[in-house]
């Protein structure tokens, strides 16, 4: 504990002049303790009590999972299968889908008078509850192409209804899309507000030399942008590994095991099935998948610091 | 600055006005205040959770207010559509439990029944003996067996619903000059005539990969008989027998992707009421839809209502395999108590009985399996669908809702249509998984 | 200054230069005009969807309303507002969302100024932690909370549900509005101290009223977030107190069968929401992360 400290605090020069600030003061107390409180019982008991449960049976649950469950993970096939897979296919495209279209709409709407116009549209998906999402998007995937409306527009080429939740090929992708669909607008606010704060004249001396505007994109406004684009990649990659409510409305894991992700399964574990200490396990592997993203945050942290 | 000083006593005023009604309510609602309300059971209430909405919790709220009338024990009904097992889990953990709950699978009953959850039936002055004689006699057997747990009995089976119904429009049918099938070399050769016709035999609405078990079960049913059945539902089943693998393969030969409608990508994308749609929508694409009774009602109230029972829709018996007899597949739904408060026990009494029984059939939503109930309470939406269970040989659970939480086997349906070569190693994996959860 | 703003152009001077600008832009308008119709198109299914007769919606998709299949009804709302006791519902979720949108902005705001602007022993760690538990799903810890609840004797109240939202909402928007405050002018938080203004003084004069856009960001989306919650509100939610997204699923039978009544209660559940959003949506345009207030 005190190592951490001492190496963040190092690397801060003092921020501010009054002398009391080095001990613990009682206003801090004062500001963190109803919030500390409250994260004590709510969430860190369970998360605690949750690890000892998995834990019941000795190491059982861990062993049933990577080795007995097909469900959760197989590496029988290539690419292998199961809800662990599954996860890894969710985190790398929606969260990058979701950056880049947010980064791209933002970036465009930027230079329209209709940008807030553009912001609210892209957003609305936001205000929408996920039973709701998951009603919209069945009667775009309906495979009957007289209710479904994306059959509906390939029958218009004369392309043969997909069923795009039916087919193990293509459920996880047609999900992804549903759900990149819902959070770019999570990404485009943040991301434009971001761009705000860049000043003009780097971008009017890019032009001025002659750069086009792709290369301005991905050279100047991408690395500037770097700290808010990793704020919205982490805050989805934690929610996308915490996914359930779209699956769970739209295809309940389907067909077969094919769209099951480690947050479904541990729903159906500890919740629906009552398997407490099995589902338990189930968490806990999610908070062990997600601690790299917790390291990445430690560590732009400290750089954070370093650059302060 | 003044913007924050006005947060403060908003938030305190938010509060107070959101907290007091809770506040009543929570007390009003405590047990142990109704608890303590003397001997005669008039004038307490209770509460009862299910699963039912819409047709099916105002079918049920007439056996309430019956039973209320009879006795002067208020019921709420508190329906719950989703997450039954994570609220009902959740409210025993909260010391809030429903007094009576309507449970939808024998799997959970067992969950709950082992972790003391649940009331025993004879401590609510049901006897085995009576709860047996309560049944139906054809349906008394599987009746008591489903609702206890290691020889306690726990749970009424109220209400169910045949599993062996297949669904057609009969103005189609005489049109093409089909004839119902009464067994299962008869229902392939009907599958082929249809096609041959240019249409397609099967509508199958298998996103709800329960439709998928229920065909699997019928089949298992007629195809290898009862004791294999119950074997298989058990402790002992073995997934990997033969048996099992000939029922899935009867499956596969018949639900192939030119006999369903929109193929099998289509079928699995389609959830079990669009497959109705699929059969007696407006714009029919497929010309039979096996489900349970109740596809009868959701079609006439959802699907379409212009559909006309006897002409426009109608179904015939799933049929024999191997000269197996009138065995059925049904599926229902037990009720066990939770909580041992004044009116309990009248309550589980009153629904353990022909009387209510009586009432509740006239929502036209169920069947009752009691003993008392006869084919004239029924209204004729479903008198056939009653008819046919009150003269079965044989009646069994559905199996699925008997295995033990967890392993889907639905999913493995899902995937022995989709990929017939896989169908041994998914078999093989699902055994470990059903001896995991039946040992966890 | 700022980099996009159109307005900061000089104005077109004559015909010619106006045009020149519009055909450099097009490609964006098309685009632009085309992902607003992709993010539109699916709700406005839903739109139409909900003012169909129940047997059309079975049969054809809302689409062919643009094709002149014009039949359309308020029955399916007529069905939610009269079957649902969908009034009380609306009360019963502002009564959970309310507060649970309130003590979540005030808790972390508080929490986040100490994280910013106060220095302790042990601040990173703590801060790290409480990021950290962003990472803790909310179905795992149903059960030991509902254990607590029972213990404490809070079941069927709304309590529970006003701490369990709250606690939940804390590491995002302390995680939120820490990132905000330490971009606030560190020279008027240091003149402030040597006026001799105390760390709440300073909070409530300085960072609260600095920081309303981030503050209402949050604010919106925790209600948001809350609004749209279903899940939370079964489990713990006291069971008179149901929120609208619970009651209209009580609509449905239990195969969920009836389209057009979730369809139209779709609908209504979006009403505030959207209302709330696009009255205070200036004030995402300001923005989550505009920190340089000058």
């Amino acid at each position: 504990m005190t190592d951490a400290t001492a190496t963040a605090g190092a690397l801060e020069r003092p921020r501010h002049a009054t002398p009391d600030q080095g001990g613990w003061s009682w206003t801090a107390s004062l500001f963190l303790a109803p919030a500390i409180l409250l994260l004590a019982v709510f969430l860190l008991y369970p998360t605690i009590s949750t690890i000892i449960l998995s834990f019941e049976k000795g190491i059982d649950n861990y062993v049933r999972l990577f080795t007995r469950d097909p469900n959760f993970l197989t590496l029988r096939s290539f690419p292998p299968s199961g809800a662990f897979w599954n996860n890894i296919l969710w985190v790398v495209f929606y969260t990058s889908g979701c950056v880049l279209f947010g980064l791209v709409i933002a970036v465009m709407a930027a230079r329209v008078r209709y940008e807030a116009l553009v912001k609210a549209i892209v957003f609305l998906p936001q205000a929408i509850a996920a039973t709701a999402l998951g009603v919209i998007w069945r009667f775009m995937y309906f495979p009957n192409p007289s209710t479904g409306a994306l059959n509906a527009g390939l029958g218009v080429f004369g392309i043969d209804p997909i069923a795009w939740l039916g087919s193990p090929s293509f459920v996880n992708a047609s999900l992804i899309v549903a759900g990149i669909w819902g959070s770019v607008g999570f990404a485009t606010v943040i991301l434009s507000a971001a761009l705000k704060g860049i000043s003009t004249e780097i971008l009017e001396a890019a032009r001025v030399d002659g750069a086009r505007e792709t290369q301005i994109f991905w050279r100047i406004l991408v690395p500037m942008l770097s700290l808010p684009i990793s704020v919205v990649a982490v805050t989805l990659i934690i929610n996308v590994v915490k996914l359930f409510d779209l699956i769970f409305v739209m295809t309940r894991g389907g067909p077969g095991v094919s769209s099951r992700t480690i947050a479904f399964t541990m729903y159906q574990e500890a919740l629906a099935s009552r398997n407490f200490s099995y589902g338990a396990a189930v968490a806990v592997v999610m908070l062990v998948v997600l601690l790299p993203v917790m390291v990445f945050n430690v560590r732009r942290f400290r750089a954070e610091r370093v650059v302060q | 600055m003044t913007r924050f000083r006005m947060v403060v006593p908003i938030v305190a005023l938010a509060l107070m006005l959101t907290a007091c009604p809770a506040g009543n309510t929570s007390t009003t609602q405590n047990p142990s205040t109704s608890a303590s309300s003397g001997s005669g059971v008039s004038g307490a209430t209770i509460e009862v959770t299910s699963l039912w909405g819409g047709a099916e919790a105002t079918a049920f709220q007439a056996v309430l207010d019956a039973f209320t009338a009879k006795t002067g024990v208020k019921v709420t009904y508190t329906p719950v559509r989703q997450d039954y097992s994570t609220v009902l889990s959740n409210r025993i953990e909260q010391q809030q439990p429903p007094d009576v709950a309507i449970i939808p699978g024998i799997g959970f009953l067992r969950s709950f029944a082992k972790d003391n959850k649940l009331i025993a039936l004879s401590e609510l002055g049901i006897d085995d003996a009576a709860l047996h004689s309560a049944y139906l006699p054809n349906l008394a057997d599987m009746g008591t067996a489903v609702g206890a747990v290691n020889g306690t009995a726990y749970a009424v089976m109220v209400k169910l619903n045949s599993k062996s119904t297949i669904w057609y429009d009969p103005s189609r049918f005489t049109a093409n000059n089909w004839q119902t099938p009464t067994d299962w070399p008869g229902l392939v050769a009907l599958t082929n005539q249809i096609k041959t016709a240019g249409k397609t035999p099967w509508g199958l609405g298998a996103s709800d990969s329960w439709t998928l078990t229920d065909w699997f079960e019928s089949i298992y049913l007629r195809n290898s008989g009862e004791a294999a059945y119950d074997k298989l539902f058990s402790k002992d089943g073995d997934w990997a027998d033969q048996s099992v693998k000939d029922a899935i393969k009867m499956m596969q030969d018949l639900l192939t992707n030119d006999n369903v409608a929109g193929g099998l990508d289509g079928a699995l994308a389609t959830a079990f009421v669009d497959g109705i749609g699929l059969v007696f929508g407006k714009n029919p694409t497929a010309e039979m839809y096996y489900e349970g009774g109740f596809v009868g009602g959701i079609a006439t109230g959802d699907v379409n209502t212009a559909l006309k029972v006897g002409q426009t829709i109608d179904f015939f018996d799933f049929p024999e395999i191997n000269g197996s007899g009138a065995k059925i597949t049904i599926g229902g739904d037990v009720m066990a108590a939770l909580t041992k408060n004044p009116g309990v026990a009248e309550f589980m009494q009153y629904l353990a009985s022909g009387e209510a029984g009586k009432v509740w059939v006239k929502g036209a939503t169920i069947i009752s399996p009691m003993n008392g109930v006869t084919g004239t309470d029924y209204p004729d939406s479903t008198k056939k669908e009653a008819t046919q269970i009150v003269n079965s040989d044989l009646a069994r659970f559905d199996g699925s809702d008997l295995l033990p939480g967890g392993p889907d086997l639905g999913a493995v349906l899902q995937q022995a249509l989709q990929n017939p070569s896989g169908v041994d190693q998914s078999l093989t994996d699902f055994q470990t998984q059903v001896t995991d959860a039946w040992n966890s | 200054m700022t980099a996009f703003e159109p307005a900061l152009k000089p104005p077109p001077r004559n015909i010619g230069e106006r045009l020149v600008r519009m055909t450099q832009k097009a490609p964006i308008h098309v685009a632009l005009v085309a992902i607003a119709l992709i993010w539109l198109l699916p709700t406005i299914g839903l739109l139409i969807t909900s003012i169909r007769p129940r047997n059309e919606i079975q049969a054809s998709g809302w689409w062919t309303v643009f094709a002149g299949h014009l039949d359309f009804t308020i029955s399916n709302y007529q069905q939610v507002l009269a079957q649902g006791n969908m009034l009380s519902a609306f009360f019963n979720s502002v009564s959970i969302v309310v507060p649970s949108t309130i003590l979540p902005l005030i808790l972390s705001s508080m929490a986040a100024f100490a994280f910013a602007w106060i220095r302790f022993p042990g601040r990173d760690l703590l801060f790290l932690t409480v990021i950290g538990m962003l990472l803790i799903p909310a179905q795992m810890t149903f059960i030991p909370l509902s254990r607590l609840v029972g213990q404490m004797h809070l079941g069927g109240s709304f309590i529970p549900i006003w701490l369990v939202h709250t606690a939940f909402a804390l590491p995002f928007g302390i995680f939120l509005l820490r990132n905000f405050f330490i971009t606030l002018p560190k020279d008027l938080i240091e003149a402030a101290r040597i006026d001799g203004a105390g760390n709440v003084d300073i909070f409530r004069r300085i960072v609260v009223p600095l920081s309303v856009p981030a503050l209402a960001s949050l604010g919106i989306f925790q209600f948001l977030w809350t609004w749209n919650d279903l899940l939370m509100a079964l489990v713990f939610a006291p069971r008179q107190g149901q929120p609208m997204t619970v009651q209209i699923t009580t609509l449905l039978g239990t195969y969920a069968s009836e389209w057009y009544i979730l369809a139209a209660a779709s609908f209504l559940v979006m009403v505030v929401p959207l209302a709330v959003f696009f009255s205070l949506q200036r004030y995402f345009v300001q923005g989550l992360l505009a920190g340089s207030v000058k």
